[in-house]
């Protein structure tokens, strides 16, 4: 078998033939692949799997490193652009002014806004519609950066679910405004006459995470 | 840990239902034979009846319906992962059973499927038909001469005349023994090479010749590996064979003198042309599923679900064959057999009886079904070791299967039949195969176990799994 006269086949991988007499008698190395899988084979048994979705992190001696998907949703890593979401103000409605800026960049166009007018108020507009087609979203996060009043976001940590038919996964202002609410200081419906003071700091930060 | 004590307690259950599984297999047999020998044609043809019932349709068919998902789940735990556990029997949707439905479902799928006879095999259609049950069928009869459990005598009234009648745990028990075991499993390979060739497609008659080219390099290993345990036991009869392994080695009681102790040489041989004679991975080319096509790429539905339980049959026959030869069939060692008999049964059957003519027969019944039992267990462990072979080796390559069987395995074979025959002349007993084949374990074990010199600097060429994922395996 290591007859140098014997020319190497193309096949063969460098370092792959036997180098010592043991490795060449074959049945000891074997043996020891045997005991590898048996020792995988009892430990995966006997011990019961950490169901955590944090593979890496699992502990106990199981090493089943599955994630049983529906039920256990391995966690996004932090700056992940998952789901879009409308930022509600701290009053439920959206902070979204229809300014069509996220509409205008978006490249793959999936945006549509219909834009209303508060009747009391002659300055500023709201979407009637806000609608997101998720099917040709490209999830390139152009929309959150153009958006000038932070009412767009992709901090929901999720990804859109899957459907039978096409019209469902256009999403609408009913499913897209949720999350926690945001205000900062500098918006423009604190500084008008007889509204509320703006809140001390800013209680809902972009989180470290997203979930 | 909660695991750790249900599996636990799964392992006691699956003793206890084998145990009950035995018993009820020794009342049967010993009611049909009652039966035949009252109609006057003699014990046999009942007792045979029986063990057809109890040993072949139903312990070796469960066994191999129950392999094909335990090769699932066995193989997903020996690759760190789950394995099927999504099918669910209508209702219950939070338990799995561990993927038991999926054998339901996989019946279902291999019955409703479409059985297609391709173009191609319409001029051979009969023998396209044929062939699935060619294969199914020797492999099937091999299991006949496996003694699974001891003679027990139970007597009963027939008439007015008490006879005694001797029922043991085998189908079949013909001088010839191992030779049938030779013959039927070589008739095997002729359902493979007519599914091949009856195809009419390439690619499975290339299948079909592989298999017959790697039957035939491995043929004279499969019975020169089996030569040494038939000159130290004297006979073919595999019930001799167990009878002379439930001695002691060395005069000893505690160790017994197993084939595998006296033959290590001869059993490495026999495993691994048996291996290779049920076709399966490292001796998987004759099908070679993922990329070389086999000889059943033509099959479908329940025909290629033949095929496919035919190895899982093949796989049990292997292990109840090996079992019995090399494994000391239904014997611990001499101490342990005793000490079961002296020890545990016959003060609990003495406490339950008190009838002293009921005592003997029941207590011998009793050790009949803890034997019928611990052979049960070594063949599951047999099993067990066959799939785990399975899942860890890689498939040889052709010329390698031809090296292998022709060049190695062949004159090791004929080398320990030397050894063996040369042994028993210089002395009848067991001793000097003994010091021999212990030795000849040792050896093999001290090669495993010395990994030698250069496992410090092959240390390095590894993936550093433990550091980088920071110790998760």
């Amino acid at each position: 078998m290591s007859n140098p006269k014997r020319p190497v086949p193309a096949y063969e991988a460098p370092g792959s033939r036997p180098e010592t007499a043991r490795e060449r008698a074959y049945f000891p190395e074997l043996a020891r692949g045997l005991a590898i899988s048996a020792g995988h084979f009892l430990r995966n048994l006997l011990w019961s799997r950490d169901p955590s979705p944090d593979v890496l992190h699992r502990r106990g001696p199981n090493a089943v490193s599955t994630v049983q998907y529906p039920e256990e949703v391995a966690p996004y890593p932090p700056g992940y652009r998952g789901m879009h979401r409308l930022v509600p103000r701290e009053d439920g409605r959206p902070r979204c002014v229809a300014c069509y800026m996220c509409a205008t960049i978006c490249p793959a166009q999936c945006i549509y806004i219909e834009a209303g007018e508060y009747p009391e108020d002659p300055i500023e507009k709201y979407p009637v519609r806000f609608e997101i087609d998720e099917l040709r979203c490209i999830v390139c996060g152009f929309c959150v950066e153009a958006c000038p009043k932070d009412a767009i976001r992709m901090d929901t940590g999720t990804h859109c679910k899957p459907s039978y038919d096409r019209p469902s996964i256009v999403y609408g202002i009913d499913r897209l405004l949720k999350g926690p609410a945001v205000s900062h200081a500098s918006d423009v419906w604190f500084k008008r006459e007889g509204s509320d003071p703006p809140p001390e700091a800013d209680p809902h930060p972009i989180p470290e995470r997203g979930r | 840990m909660r695991r750790l004590i249900g599996m636990l307690a799964l392992g006691a259950g699956i003793l206890v239902g084998l145990g009950i599984f035995a018993w009820a297999a020794y009342e049967v047999v010993d009611a049909l034979g009652v039966v035949t020998f009252a109609a006057g044609i003699g014990p046999a043809l009942g007792q045979a009846l029986g063990s057809i019932l109890f040993l072949q349709l139903l312990f070796v068919m469960l066994l191999a319906t129950l392999l094909t998902l335990a090769e699932r789940k066995w193989s997903a735990a020996m690759q760190d992962r789950i394995g099927p556990n999504r099918a669910r029997i209508a209702g219950l949707s939070r338990w799995s059973f561990g993927g038991v439905p999926h054998i339901i479902a996989d019946a279902l799928k291999m019955i409703a499927k479409e059985d297609v006879v391709p173009e191609s095999a319409r001029a051979s259609k009969l023998l396209f038909q044929l062939a699935p049950a060619l294969n199914f069928a020797p492999i099937f009869c091999l299991f006949a001469i496996v003694p699974m459990g001891p003679p027990v005598t139970f007597g009963h009234l027939v008439g007015h005349r008490l006879v005694s009648i001797s029922s043991a745990l085998q189908i079949s028990n013909p001088d010839i023994g191992l030779l049938y075991v030779f013959g039927v499993a070589s008739i095997a390979v002729y359902g493979v090479s007519l599914a091949g060739w009856a195809s009419g497609n390439k690619l499975a008659l290339l299948g079909g010749v592989r298999a017959s080219s790697q039957m035939i390099a491995y043929e004279v290993a499969l019975g020169l590996g089996l030569v040494g345990m038939m000159m130290a036991a004297g006979s073919l009869r595999l019930d001799q064979m167990t009878q002379y392994q439930s001695q002691g080695l060395f005069g000893t009681s505690w160790l017994p003198a197993w084939g595998i102790f006296l033959q290590p040489v001869g059993f490495l041989l026999f495993f691994a042309a048996a291996f290779a004679e049920s076709k399966r991975t490292p001796f998987d080319l004759p099908e070679g599923e993922s990329e070389i096509i086999g000889y059943f790429v033509e099959y479908s539905g329940m025909k290629f679900g033949l095929f496919m339980i035919a190895e899982f049959v093949e796989i049990v026959t292997l292990s109840g064959v090996i079992t019995a030869i090399f494994f000391g069939g239904w014997h611990l060692s001499p101490f342990l057999d005793s000490w079961i008999h002296d020890s545990v049964v016959a003060p609990l059957v003495r406490a339950r009886f008190s009838d002293p003519t009921l005592i003997a027969p029941s207590i011998e019944l009793t050790m009949a079904v803890i034997f019928t039992v611990i052979f049960m267990v070594k063949l599951l462990l047999l099993c067990w070791l066959q799939l785990l072979i399975r899942w860890t080796f890689p498939r040889f390559r052709y010329d390698q299967v031809q090296r292998l069987g022709w060049r190695i395995l062949l004159p090791i074979g004929l080398l320990n039949v030397f050894l063996t025959g040369l042994l028993e002349l210089l002395d009848g007993s067991t001793r000097l195969l003994g010091v021999v084949g212990l030795c000849e374990l040792a050896f093999g074990l001290g090669l495993v176990f010395w990994t030698g010199p250069s496992e410090a600097k092959s240390e390095g060429h590894g993936l550093p799994t433990e550091a980088v994922l920071g110790g998760h395996p």
